[in-house]
């Protein structure tokens, strides 16, 4: 009896020891998966900040790449104003249980670009294109990245130009009332892309109106990109493709960013001015500088059409100038 | 008969207590390895950062000379960004020094611009210690006036870029 009761001991011992070193272990290798997972999307997260340093388009136009991944993977873009503000960049992935996605990764903080996408886009490709921001000089590359198909419905000259001249795959062209005369363009064939038509069109997921009126290439060098219950975006030049590509959030954040980069970019012009006075290379716009730098310091997307002249007047008044303080 | 059942509680005991710190022992190593790769990783990121941010930090409006010309920096831009103007940048560039030294004429010692003779401009420095620096060559240009014409002026730099080693 005496040794039955011993035997008892030992083994209910044993089995409550025993299964607390198994549930140990397996929160253990669960915690350690997940430590894991983290690790490598925060090293996505950030190499995606490194990759898209080639595609910054330099001398160039515009630039296209693609990013792969193996499986379907979550890239959520957090645009933070206030300064020069940044994109806080972070990467998570399908989960097999429980949740949809994994909680994702650490944020990369991206200072010095401008990315231009949803705040939550997912898919296996992502497309990023590159396109130069001047106001009136240069002010920036826009980084536009995308998962999603596109139609561009009715899309002016310019813009099939430029899309199919990166050869962006995403994008394709439509037009309801017969092609271009000599276009080799084939209608949209993604039946669920996402629906952009400029200037008129139907069954539209967003509408883009131009209303530039002077000093354009197109009459959809300025104006408003509609996204019904996405609100009304306003864009000049190539702002145009970050309000048809992203979220109203991250496009007015990402356009007070450029703004206030703008007028820095401004003030040290006018230090710049100083300079050159002083060695004969003399110079007249240093006053419009400093006023033009103190608007862009206190705007938004709502002005960026009424600031697009008072920009047209001073890129006019530089190029006039002997040496010229940009070109 | 009690002190046999006391010794065998005793033996199971110190047993479970060497499993426990075997497993420890072993989760240690684990995270010993793990953290290894994920330092040498963070390195390898930095430093990838360091090369591509070159083109981009030579090529960026506060500092190039011409957008339609890469690789080329406005001396102008660099005095202005060498003075206390450049405060407000602090958090912008993607990594931790740039300076911009001028390579011709040869010179022996580093002279900070603005000055007669300056032979460096330290565009910004974070403060931190063990930084790994990366270079490139670059044109210094500025645009002077001279009998009514206007033209370049340009010289041979180097841009040169830190990163912070973790060790």
């Amino acid at each position: 009896m005496n040794k039955l009761g011993q035997f008892n001991f030992v083994w209910l011992f044993a089995i409550i020891v025993g299964g607390a070193i198994l549930f140990l272990a397996i929160y253990g290798a669960m915690q350690a998966g997940d430590t894991a997972r983290f690790q490598s999307d925060t090293e996505v997260a950030k190499s995606i900040a490194i990759i898209t340093d080639p595609l910054q388009v330099g001398f160039g136009e515009s630039s296209f790449g693609r990013i792969s991944f193996n499986d379907e993977t979550r890239i959520n873009n957090i645009c933070l104003g206030s300064g020069f503000g940044k994109n806080d960049i972070s990467v998570s992935t399908r989960s097999n249980v429980g949740e949809e996605w994994n909680l994702a990764g650490g944020a990369t903080s991206i200072h010095n670009k401008y990315i231009f996408s949803s705040e939550q886009n997912s898919g296996e490709d992502y497309y990023v294109f590159s396109k130069g921001f001047d106001f009136p000089y240069e002010v920036a590359d826009l980084i536009f990245l995308t998962a999603e198909d596109y139609c561009f419905i009715n899309a002016p000259e310019e813009v099939v130009d430029e899309v199919l001249g990166l050869g962006i795959p995403n994008i394709e062209f439509d037009y309801p009332t017969g092609m271009p005369l000599g276009s080799e363009l084939s209608n949209c064939s993604v039946a669920d892309a996402v629906k952009v038509c400029f200037g008129n069109g139907d069954g539209c997921d967003m509408m883009v109106y131009g209303s530039c009126q002077s000093n354009c290439d197109s009459v959809f060098d300025a104006g408003v990109v509609s996204k019904g219950s996405g609100g009304d975006l306003k864009y000049v030049g190539s702002l145009m493709y970050g309000a048809i590509f992203s979220d109203k959030a991250v496009y007015e954040c990402n356009v007070e960013r450029l703004m206030y980069r703008a007028g820095k970019i401004a003030e040290e012009f006018a230090s710049k001015g100083d300079l050159m006075d002083s060695r004969g290379c003399d110079t007249n716009i240093k006053s419009d500088l400093i006023v033009w730098s103190g608007m862009l310091f206190n705007s938004t997307a709502d002005n960026l059409m009424s600031m697009r002249m008072t920009s047209d007047n001073l890129g006019k008044k530089n190029k006039r100038e002997l040496c010229g303080m940009w070109r | 008969m009690r002190k046999i059942g006391q010794m065998k509680i005793q033996q199971m005991a110190f047993m479970i207590m060497a499993v426990f710190l075997f497993f420890i022992l072993v989760g240690l190593f684990f995270i010993g390895i793990q953290f290894k790769d994920v330092r040498g990783t963070a390195a390898q990121l930095q430093k990838d950062q360091a090369i591509s941010s070159l083109r981009v930090i030579a090529d960026m409006p506060e500092l190039n000379y011409d957008s339609s010309e890469t690789m080329t920096v406005d001396e102008d831009k660099l005095v202005v960004m060498s003075s206390n103007f450049s405060g407000a940048y602090n958090v912008f560039w993607p990594v931790a020094s740039v300076g911009v030294y001028k390579i011709y004429p040869a010179f022996d010692s580093v002279k900070k611009c603005p000055g007669l003779g300056c032979n460096f401009y330290d565009i910004y420095d974070s403060g931190q210690s063990n930084v790994k620096t990366y270079s490139t060559y670059v044109s210094i240009c500025k645009r002077v006036r001279e009998e009514g014409s206007a033209f370049d002026r340009c010289e041979v730099g180097k841009l040169v870029v830190g990163v912070k080693i973790n060790e």
